[in-house]
């Protein structure tokens, strides 16, 4: 059983045809049409599904701590699929795969997460696996975007000339918008791209230097990267797209469905 | 029961002495040195040796709930956590179904006071009708009714020139605003404080500037327009340094803090625990350090219960759209002892200034005596008791509370009340 409370085409996808290889039935229970728009609560809905004995709930929501809920109410699986700012295990999973089929031994290499730290559930659920995995982690971002105290131990830099200097060996990009429903973060795309985008002149440096680019999706062309580096041979992107299919596919597989509690 | 009660050495909060103390009619019959009152004198004998006699606790910042959210409280259950918690007064905020923002209002809730509370009970008024924001509430007829304190209940004000003229049509009758500091607009979508727990759980943080701003808003609105000013709940070290500042320069200004911003850290929220959602968030633990130092100096007045009761489904939601607050009347008196007397941070005399003689000054009540011919108010507290904290020990009717299956170190032994008394 899906549940996505947010949109999401990729995760739910991922998910759909990964459950689909395992040869499970997948239903969508979709939030716009379910009466979760006429004001039943999580919890109802949940106990709705447990009593519809699905196996696994893989859900996504817009507030952060939301999973921990369902999990408390049920007996299926629980999956999160991403939740507020909080966590995306499975895209950790698949960063942390993907970097490993690049280097065998990934202890000690150094990865730049660019972008919107703050409220980026992938900055956070990656960096705890890449740091658990070895990786050293640093982040990159506006000040606006970027946690004001130090999180474990994480370097943060202000621009990409002292980043380079670190020596990383994957810049990971994250998906950055420019408002959240109030005020802006940045001033422009354009501003943004400048100071934080990998521009041609910076895909330039990363070419020689032979650094990998990552990015979970969806990409802003022309805000977090440019269009030639999308093309760039160490771009790991669509890589990162098929291994999310695996990892997912292994998600499902270790976890015990609930008819077998 | 009405009966005459004999309190064999009691000893109090100034370390004086101890004495035995008569209660008869109502009344503290007699006090003498410890052992010299007749043991056939009274009805009831308690042996408060190793026990502390204390003034009955005033409690001015809690929400009761009825009439109209009975679902989550009512006035008998409340002030029956309050006698077990040792405070004995209360101020109820005006937050009930509909909202105390006129007499009739306040008629209705003191009724049900009447035949349902067990303790004092002064009601307190809303900022404007309906709670809406928008028009100014009939502040001299809920005047006439006994309210004290107009207060914009958990909410911040956001129209400034709605509280200004407020303010400045009130400043002919004697009430005292209790408001918040808050930027809204900072504020609004905020879970928790900002941090390395808020960052962790990926919540949105509520900046301490945002108290800090407002703070600043609201001493000088009240002092512009001549207004006491009651600040309530205070959270943060810059808002205790701010207080500390205007305070000597400032006549009516006023301080609370809740009891949970003087014990638990952001940190306590652990993963999404909703019973540790507060408004204003929990803190940071240099906050808590600067708050306790600021109850112990003066600088904030009052030690409050902000007893909050919810739903326990409410509370069951995911962290963001649960309800803050947390109940607090029930374990009030033994969560002092524990975290702040016990560890030496704070005095019995502390206690009392700060959880009896301001909040009654503030009410215009004189200050609890303990000597001879004085009204009955007092609590027996017993440092060596326990406090189990469960669903069958809690009075109120919520269970909202971070120390919901926990054992608090101290134990209300008894409350005597006018004439009533109260063996725990």
């Amino acid at each position: 059983m899906t549940l996505f409370y947010e949109p999401s085409t990729r995760t739910r996808s991922s998910f759909e045809v990964a459950a689909e290889r395992l040869s499970a039935d997948v239903t969508n229970f979709t939030v716009s049409t379910s009466s979760v728009v006429k004001g039943e609560s999580v919890q109802d809905t949940i106990a709705t599904l447990q009593a519809m004995k699905v196996d696994y709930v893989i859900v996504r929501h817009y507030n952060s701590g939301l999973p921990n809920v369902i999990a408390r109410h049920t007996n299926a699986s629980v999956v999160n699929a991403g939740d507020g700012a909080h966590a995306h295990p499975s895209q950790a999973l698949l960063d942390s795969f993907t970097i490993r089929e690049m280097f065998p031994d990934v202890r000690g290499r150094r990865v730049l997460i660019v972008g919107d730290i703050l409220h980026s559930r992938v900055a956070r659920s990656t960096s705890i696996l890449m740091k658990r995995l070895g990786m050293e982690v640093a982040y990159l971002g506006p000040g606006s975007l970027v946690p004001r105290t130090e999180y474990s131990g994480i370097p943060r830099f202000s621009d990409f000339n002292e980043a380079f200097a670190w020596k990383p060996d994957v810049i990971y990009l994250l998906r950055v918008q420019k408002e959240r429903q109030d005020a802006p973060f940045f001033p422009s795309a354009r501003e943004y791209n400048k100071i934080y985008g990998v521009t041609e002149e910076r895909l330039k440096r990363i070419s020689d230097e032979g650094l990998y680019i990552m990015h979970p999706g969806p990409v802003n062309r022309g805000v977090e990267i440019c269009d030639l580096a999308m093309d760039y041979e160490r771009c790991l992107i669509n890589r990162q797209v098929e291994n999310g299919i695996a990892c997912r596919m292994s998600i499902l597989y270790h976890l015990t469905p609930q008819t077998q509690h | 029961m009405k009966t005459s009660v004999l309190i064999r050495n009691a000893r109090m909060a100034s370390g004086s002495c101890p004495a035995d103390i008569l209660v008869s009619g109502g009344v503290i019959a007699g006090k003498a040195p410890a052992g010299t009152l007749p043991a056939d004198s009274a009805e009831t004998i308690i042996d408060a040796a190793g026990k502390l006699v204390l003034p009955g606790l005033f409690d001015i910042h809690a929400h009761l709930c009825q009439p109209g959210r009975e679902d989550k409280e009512r006035i008998a259950t409340a002030t029956a956590a309050a006698l077990h918690g040792g405070v004995t007064g209360l101020m109820a905020m005006p937050d009930t179904a509909p909202v105390m923002d006129n007499a009739a209002q306040i008629t209705t809730f003191m009724e049900i006071c009447r035949t349902d509370a067990l303790v004092d009970v002064i009601p307190s008024g809303c900022l404007t009708k309906g709670d809406g924001g928008e028009e100014q509430a009939s502040y001299d007829s809920l005047r006439a009714k006994g309210v004290r304190f107009i207060t914009d209940g958990d909410r911040a004000p956001d129209n400034m020139l709605l509280l200004y003229r407020a303010m400045q049509y009130a400043s002919n009758l004697n009430l005292t605003f209790a408001l918040r500091g808050d930027v809204p607009a900072l504020t609004a979508r905020a879970a928790m404080h900002p941090g390395t727990t808020s960052y962790r759980l990926g919540l949105a943080g509520s900046p301490s500037c945002a108290e800090e701003i407002g703070l600043e808003t609201i001493i000088r609105l009240s002092v512009d327009t001549g207004n006491s000013l009651h600040v309530q709940t205070v959270s943060t070290a810059g808002s205790v340094d701010i207080l500390r500042r205007c305070k000597p320069e400032t006549a009516g200004l006023s301080a609370e803090v809740a009891l949970h911003h003087l014990l638990f850290t952001h940190e306590d929220v652990g993963c999404y625990d909703t019973n540790y959602k507060t408004l204003p968030p929990l803190r940071d633990r240099k906050d808590v350090d600067a708050l306790i130092k600021a109850v112990n100096d003066g600088t904030i007045d009052c030690i409050v219960s902000d007893h909050t009761p919810c739903t326990p489904f409410s509370k069951l939601q995911d962290f963001v759209v649960a309800p803050q607050g947390m109940i607090a009347l029930d374990t009030f008196l033994p969560a002092i002892y524990q975290y702040l007397v016990q560890t030496g941070r704070m005095s019995w005399e502390t206690v009392v200034r700060a959880c009896s003689d301001a909040p009654r000054r503030l009410m215009g009540l004189p200050p609890v005596s303990l000597e001879e011919g004085a009204p009955a108010n007092l609590v027996v507290f017993d440092p060596e008791g326990e406090t189990p904290v469960t669903d069958e020990t809690l009075r109120s009717r919520a269970r909202n509370t971070p120390f919901l299956g926990k054992t608090l170190q101290g134990k209300v032994d008894a409350v005597i009340f006018g004439e009533q008394t109260y063996l725990f």
